[in-house]
């Protein structure tokens, strides 16, 4: 469904990931994973669109999309639940929410979808007027990723969403991501939390400063746990 | 054909460097021998905004903030350095005050060069004093704060009318300034920006201003490095006011607005900001167009013509060729994907 | 001694000039939380908003209404260009840049009014309606006061629902947090920039009206310290706060009032320079203003 072709981004003068190919099939659940600094979040941004790579190619569905703004890759489809958050925590639950389907028109699809996210997370009903600067590192991720969804995607991408959580969420969380994957949705997930992604994941990649390290079936990748370690330095 | 720029490289810059001064300085002696005062004027005065351009390149250019305080800073050199030099016998007939014990007496009048620093001095504690609170922040802060340290000053300026005569101004002020003075201030400065600015403090400089949360990773404390680029700065533009209220002769508060600041920033910006040779180029060019400009401005009765032009550089040098005539493209720097 | 009624005049008078800098913080607000850019053109589109006015009204006889509306569009229409021309270019690059733009825009068109009108100030005829003095025990004020302190909260109300309640409202406040996370949305920042610039000047525009008629004169360059005392007036309010923008506006007109009129007389030209001063002592003190939050670098 998604596939990158060789892309080389850089961050300003930096060049952060260098002859970068990955491809993630319709329907599965890939994972890119390696250090801090590795470049996983500036592949991220470069298949959402805001970030523009120097060289390479990104495809979508057979289409070129590598020079396509990210907030008309919304509409194809694409989401990314960024690292951090990055939720707008001076407006309400809500708001954030509505503005995850910002470029929808299809109210009952809306509503339909808001009554899922809903379902798979009551407490961002409890706290539907906060302030979202208000909820807890966990509620945040949980609003993040509702978010993400009420654009209806059809290829998600989530940067650390365990990050800085206890681990009683992350296992909520990725329970959710487990079902989410199961309602259709392609997944391409970004960790440094190895373990809870490859339980989950199809296939998987290692990075290592900018470049693609070793790739393979999740099994694989976690069996060859030594290649592993000498490429993350634990 | 030989091949310059090798040959260039070659030789001893700081032999070329030297060189190229005395030329400068034999030019200027035949000038002045052969042109009318005039001329002369414009020739000093571009000697003087060199001064007050290249100073403001080291705290807008390279450091990448964006001061519009300058002529608040040459209004204190200006004032500072006209009320140290008056004569006593002037001070009586134009009722200007006499110098305070401290200062020399009542019978006391300062030579140029002492007046000079003086002013300079003065700008650049009044620099370092609102300096220290504002460039903590966001550089927009400073921009508005340091504008508005340009108003305040004028303001006093026309107020404190003991001082300054108000919105009359001070005439009659003796013209020490001569080509000479002009361009060996310009010299002066133009030598001490290219020092700091190939030192470690304007290799720091240049960190802050190319990321300035990535230069503080590297340990690089930007307060202190704006306020020495503003400091400095704003010693400068205070000599550059004295040399200006020794070069005209008569200074008033309006002298000193924004629209002063705004022909200096235009001279950086269209010149180059962040090179050396950059303002001087603006200066140059700015200047002779400005009075190439103005007989036509009062033949045709048009005023503001020049301003207009100069405005008009800016915009389109900003869209076009932002890094200035003398500058160098900076890499790309489009990192976000936009339309 | 100060009289009760002297008190009451002034913070009047105050409230009303009030009102007006906080319609120009208001734009300058939006535009600053969405570009992290001080437009100092603004301040030209008051100038542009008064004269045309006074072109539409006075020399052309168009009724009151009309005009109102005319320089309304031709506000929109100008910061329209403003952003096309000067600022699509400039946004992703160094922040400095569009600062310089900036002023070289406002420069550039001041200049060219006083090309156009002459460096000499118009006198400014509002209409009649709007000129008559009611003399009340505790107050004296012309209906223009009304208007204008009338017009300003309007705009402000419906400004804020705006905000709050509509689509296009809420994708401005989430752009002006993040124009990143804004994009990854869906939101086309290209054209909540534009419509920020549409609606800011606009209001700039008929601001400039309200200016020139509580005055009684428009000068080629009345928009400039205008535009400048805006940005104080969101730095006292607290930057990035839209009711901040507006509280800090009416602050602003109160304040500078109260020093005008108990400052001894002939200190009036202090006037300009007694904003900045208090500009400089709230960065000093509480640089976020009032209403703030502390600005992440």
């Amino acid at each position: 469904m998604l596939k990158v072709e060789a892309i080389d981004v850089h961050y300003g003068i930096i060049p952060a990931v260098r002859e970068l190919s990955l491809s993630v099939e319709k329907g599965q659940i890939s994972t890119l994973i390696g250090a801090n600094g590795a470049g996983k979040t500036t592949t991220l941004k470069a298949i959402m669109g805001t970030l523009l790579p120097k060289k390479g190619r990104v495809w979508y569905k057979g289409e070129d999309v590598t020079t396509v703004p990210a907030d008309r890759r919304v509409g194809m489809g694409f989401a990314l639940v960024p690292e951090g958050r990055q939720i707008f925590s001076k407006l309400t639950v809500k708001e954030n929410l509505g503005l995850g389907a910002y470029h929808r028109n299809d109210r009952e699809g809306i509503r339909k979808d808001q009554e899922w996210i809903y379902g798979l997370f009551p407490v961002l009903q409890e706290r539907e007027s906060q302030l979202a600067g208000t909820l807890s590192g966990g509620e945040q991720q949980m609003l993040a990723l509702g978010r993400g969804l009420m654009s209806h995607p059809e290829f998600l991408m989530l940067d650390e969403p365990s990050l800085g959580l206890a681990p009683i969420v992350v296992e909520d969380i990725y329970k959710v991501i487990q079902e989410i994957n199961r309602s259709g949705i392609t997944i391409l997930l970004v960790e440094q939390n190895i373990n809870m992604a490859m339980k989950i994941s199809n296939y998987a990649y290692v990075m290592e400063t900018g470049k693609i390290r070793a790739e393979g079936a999740a099994d694989e990748v976690m069996k060859g746990e030594n290649i592993m370690k000498a490429y993350l330095g634990e | 054909m030989p091949d310059i720029k090798a040959i260039f490289s070659k030789v001893d810059k700081r032999l070329l460097a030297g060189a190229l001064i005395g030329l400068l300085f034999l030019c200027l002696w035949a000038a002045k021998a052969g042109l009318s005062k005039y001329v002369i004027f414009i020739i000093s005065l571009i000697g003087v905004y060199i001064v007050a351009a290249e100073s403001l390149n080291l705290t807008n250019g390279y450091t990448g903030l964006f001061s519009l305080g300058h002529a608040g800073f040459m209004a204190i050199g200006a004032y500072t350095s006209t009320l140290l030099t008056f004569p006593v016998k002037g001070r009586d007939l134009f009722v200007i005050a006499k110098l305070p014990v401290f200062l020399g007496g009542p019978e006391a009048a300062w030579p140029f060069l002492p007046a000079l620093i003086m002013g300079g001095i003065f700008a650049a504690v009044v620099a370092a004093i609102v300096g220290l609170p504002v460039l903590r922040l966001r550089g927009h802060y400073l921009s508005v704060a340091s504008l508005g340290l340009m108003v305040l000053i004028t303001a006093l300026a026309m107020n404190l009318r003991d001082l300054t005569r108000g919105s009359i101004g001070i005439n009659s002020i003796p013209t020490y300034t001569n080509v000479w003075w002009a361009y060996i201030a310009a010299v002066i400065t133009v030598y001490v920006v290219w020092r700091i600015v190939n030192s470690s403090f304007g290799r720091a400089m240049k960190a802050i201003r190319e990321d300035e949360t990535a230069a503080r990773v590297q340990g690089i404390n930007p307060l202190k490095y704006k306020l020495l680029a503003f400091t400095v700065g704003a010693f400068f533009a205070g000599i550059a006011g004295g040399l200006y209220a020794h070069l005209s002769g008569a200074i008033r508060p309006y002298a000193f607005s924004f629209n002063l600041t705004f022909q200096i920033v235009i001279m950086v910006v269209i010149g180059g900001q962040g090179t050396i040779a950059g303002p001087v180029v603006g200066v140059v060019i700015l200047t002779i167009l400005r009075y190439v400009l103005k007989p036509l401005e009062e033949a045709l009765g048009i005023y503001g013509l020049v301003e207009l032009i100069y405005a008009l550089l800016l915009i389109v040098t900003m869209l076009r060729k932002p890094e200035g005539l003398a500058g160098k493209r900076v890499g790309d720097r489009k990192v976000a994907l936009l339309r | 001694m100060i009289s009760s009624e002297y008190l009451i005049q002034q913070i009047f008078n105050g409230i009303v000039f009030g009102a007006m800098y906080a319609l120009l913080a208001l734009g300058m607000t939006v535009i600053y939380g969405i570009l992290r850019l001080i437009h100092f053109a603004h301040g030209a589109l008051i100038t542009v908003g008064a004269f045309s006015f006074y072109l539409f009204f006075m020399v052309l006889g168009l009724p009151f209404p009309a005009a109102i509306v005319l320089i309304i569009a031709l506000g929109a229409l100008m910061g329209l260009v403003l952003d096309v021309v000067a600022y699509k270019k400039a946004v992703g690059g160094p922040e400095v840049a569009m600062l310089i733009t900036s002023l070289g825009f406002y420069i550039f068109i001041e200049n060219l009014m006083k090309l156009i009108v002459s460096p000499q100030p118009y006198a400014f005829h509002a209409p009649e309606f709007l000129d008559r003095i009611y003399s009340m025990p505790v107050l004296t004020f012309r209906t223009i006061d009304i208007f204008i302190i009338a017009t300003s909260v309007g705009i402000m109300v419906f400004f804020t629902l705006f905000v709050k309640r509509t689509k296009m409202g809420v994708a401005m406040r989430a752009t002006a947090e993040s124009g990143e996370a804004a994009r990854m949305v869906g939101i086309n920042i290209s054209r909540v920039i534009s419509i920020s610039f549409i609606i800011a000047s606009a209001i700039a525009a008929i601001t400039g009206f309200m200016w020139g008629a509580k005055y009684g004169q428009i000068s080629y360059n009345m928009g400039f310290m205008a535009g400048v005392k805006a940005f104080v007036a969101i730095v006292i309010g607290g930057v990035g706060s839209i009711p901040g923008a507006m509280l800090g506006g009416f602050m602003l007109g109160i304040l500078e009032m109260f020093s005008v009129a108990f400052l001894p007389p002939g200190y009036a030209a202090y006037r300009d320079g007694i904003v900045f001063f208090i500009l400089i002592l709230i960065l000093i003190v509480k640089p976020s203003g009032i209403l703030g939050q502390k600005e992440v670098e």
